[in-house]
């Protein structure tokens, strides 16, 4: 009816037009507040230009988070985030094996930070169903928690702290190789998280990694992750060191300590060698790790590293 | 249930009574969802419940993904599984004429159990592998109980009960055995699952559930009435008609299925079986036709109350659902057993 006129047709396209533009003028507005990376995991996940509202849902992720300087933009720490020494009142939004989703939900974040191996798959899929952006790492070695914190920082648009930061982990584990380079004797270590049962670390984990580097021996070293061991396993593996790693008090630490010592068949009870270390230094995949490198190979090669502070 | 019968007259059952029931009991499961939906983790808001139902807008944004994203389901959840649970108890205590019976201290979640752990761990999809698994180790261990229990004369009453403490120790004993041979991380979705978890209800799993439970709640209203029939024992039962033996196999089955459906998808809710329909049978009395519907709604509700207290009480996260319907459940059931003694 109106083909004839012409004119109507002529405005109602040019306001076509103009919705057009204005969309896409939006559009690209909103591109340039979001942006798309894959994660260390190999997810797609389009992160904010710039977070603001984080919530880590792992310790070491609050610990990497802060040691970046971004800490003063978490909104929410998984329970038992216990260092840096930030307030206290920081929302918590559950244990890492058991994310309290309604609760992050609740605080609005604009970017979770997850581990891939921890964080339960269903709780990270609900929280992206609604929403949510999740980015998720898994660092499984000392070179891929640096990766893991170059990563962040440039998802956190804080790449000159993460550079600063690495280039000084870096180096400091470049001064305990130096120094061990000329050692040949690499004492036989065993190392014990838990007491009851008696459960050691296998070759595939953080503590290994560590043990190897500080000029150890890691007697436990195998595919089980979590080895479980007896008394008398431990007895027939003589090792010339027992670390046990714990966040218990000392008066608990004093009994594995007697315990140990009364065993005087084994090479480390014998030499009055049985050390306490605290765990987060080196089951925790963050910055820390490298303190607890410095820390155990005091222990281990006193001799080479005597100026080191014992523990940073 | 016998006593129950003798003490109290019998209502007449009319259709216009069957209606009121159930629509009371639908109305008091509309307000335990809404409940449910209201409190949670991150507070609670029975406004913005009400508010909400006005349409998208008429509440913030993280409040509706809370609202109708996470609590939503999971209220689902609750109720699916309550009403099988409550079913499977009504319908066990008819059959096998013991005020006691019911899916969890029959030993047939603790078999559910067993089968979907190891399903898990042997690394099997959700469906069908672990729900076969579920079945057919729920399915087997009910029959051990009932080959236990069974004498010359019928199933006796108090064997009935410790068999199926004994079958349940035994799966116990399977499960702890999986456990300890378990180190990652499934361990601790294992172990919250052993106590009945709601946490990780996911629609697709409601909808999957669903469609069990409606087509076996639907078998079991139909077959209300030889429920009744066989309440009056075995051989009135036949005189009147009933076979019973074909028909009691028939409704195992049916129950072990709705069971052991709703254990592979929430995990094991003990005493839900007992506690509800012991309720609604003192409300409504005996008549199946009454209670199969209340039993659905009541059933529903009951669990969904369970989980939003499992939610609300601890002061960090939550707790399972399962230690609420224990802490209720095993009192009741001590009750139960002295009165039954008497």
């Amino acid at each position: 009816m109106n083909r004839g006129l012409g004119l109507e047709s002529w405005i109602s396209s040019a306001r076509c037009v103009w919705v057009c533009v204005f969309g896409l003028v939006l559009l690209s507005a909103s591109w340039s507040y979001a942006r798309d990376v894959v994660d260390p995991v190999g997810r797609q996940v389009r992160v904010p230009e710039r977070p603001q509202r984080i919530i880590t849902m792992a310790p070491s992720l609050t610990e990497m988070v802060f040691a970046l300087g971004a800490g003063y933009r978490v909104v929410g720490v998984s329970r038992y985030s216990n260092y840096p020494a930030f307030p206290k009142d920081l929302p918590r939004v559950g244990s890492y094996v058991h994310p309290d989703v309604e609760k992050i939900v609740a605080l609005k974040p604009d970017l979770c930070l997850a581990i891939k191996d921890g964080n339960p798959r269903e709780a990270v899929e609900k929280l992206e169903s609604v929403g949510i952006p999740v980015y998720a790492v898994n660092p499984r070695t000392l070179g891929q928690v640096m990766e893991t914190l170059l990563a962040l920082g440039d998802v956190l648009q804080v790449q000159n702290e993460a550079q600063a930061l690495v280039a000084d982990m870096r180096r400091r584990v470049q001064d305990v190789e130096k120094r061990l380079g000329t050692v040949l004797d690499r004492p036989r270590v065993f190392f014990q998280i838990g007491v009851s049962p008696i459960v050691s670390v296998g070759t595939e984990t953080f503590a290994h990694e560590i043990i190897v580097r500080a000029g150890g021996r890691n007697v436990a070293e195998g595919p089980e992750p979590y080895p479980r061991f007896t008394l008398e396993q431990v007895m027939r593996l003589r090792p010339d060191f027992i670390i046990v790693s714990s966040m218990e008090r000392e008066q608990v630490f004093e009994q594995v300590r007697e315990q140990w010592l009364q065993w005087r068949g084994i090479p480390a009870a014998a030499m009055n060698r049985v050390s306490l270390v605290p765990s987060d230094l080196f089951d925790r995949p963050g910055p820390r790790l490298v303190e607890g490198l410095e820390l155990l190979a005091k222990i281990l090669h006193p001799e080479l590293f005597h100026d080191l502070p014992s523990a940073r | 249930m016998t006593s129950h019968q003798q003490d109290r007259p019998t209502p007449v059952v009319t259709p216009t009574r069957m209606l009121i029931v159930t629509v009371l009991c639908a109305l008091v499961l509309a307000g335990a969802m809404i409940f449910g939906l209201a409190v949670g983790s991150s507070g609670i808001d029975f406004a913005a419940v009400f508010r909400s139902f006005q349409g998208k807008d008429a509440v913030d944004a993280t409040m509706w993904t809370i609202l109708w994203q996470l609590r939503w389901p999971r209220v689902w959840m609750a109720l699916e599984t309550g009403a099988a649970l409550a079913l499977g108890g009504l319908v066990f205590q008819a059959l096998l004429r013991n005020p006691l019976a019911e899916p969890y201290i029959l030993g047939t979640s603790g078999g559910a159990a067993v089968g979907a752990i190891a399903g898990i761990l042997m690394g099997l999809s959700l469906f069908p592998g672990v729900s076969a698994m579920a079945f057919v180790s729920s399915a087997l261990s009910l029959t051990f109980v009932l080959l236990l229990a069974s004498g010359r004369g019928g199933l006796r009453r108090d064997t009935l009960l410790l068999s199926g403490v004994m079958i349940n120790a035994f799966c116990g004993a399977l499960i702890l055995f999986f456990v300890s041979t378990t180190q990652d991380a499934r361990l601790h979705s294992i172990l919250f699952w052993l106590m009945g978890d709601l946490s990780r209800a996911e629609m697709s799993a409601v909808y999957g559930l669903g469609v069990v439970l409606v087509i076996c709640s639907m078998i079991l209203f139909a077959m209300a009435r030889p429920m009744n029939v066989m309440l009056m024992g075995r051989e009135t039962a036949e005189a009147l008609g009933v076979p019973v033996k074909r028909t009691r196999l028939f409704l195992l089955a049916v129950c072990t299925i709705m069971v052991s459906a709703a254990v592979c998808a929430t995990g094991l809710l003990g005493f839900v079986g007992l506690a509800v329909p012991h309720a609604l049978r003192l409300l409504f009395g005996p008549d199946h036709r009454v209670l199969v519907p209340a039993c659905f709604f009541g059933g529903g509700a009951y669990l969904i109350l369970c989980d939003t207290l499992a939610r609300w009480i601890p002061k960090h996260g939550e707790m399972p659902a399962g230690v609420i319907t224990a802490l209720i459940g095993a009192p009741l059931f001590i009750l139960l057993l002295r009165r039954a003694m008497r």
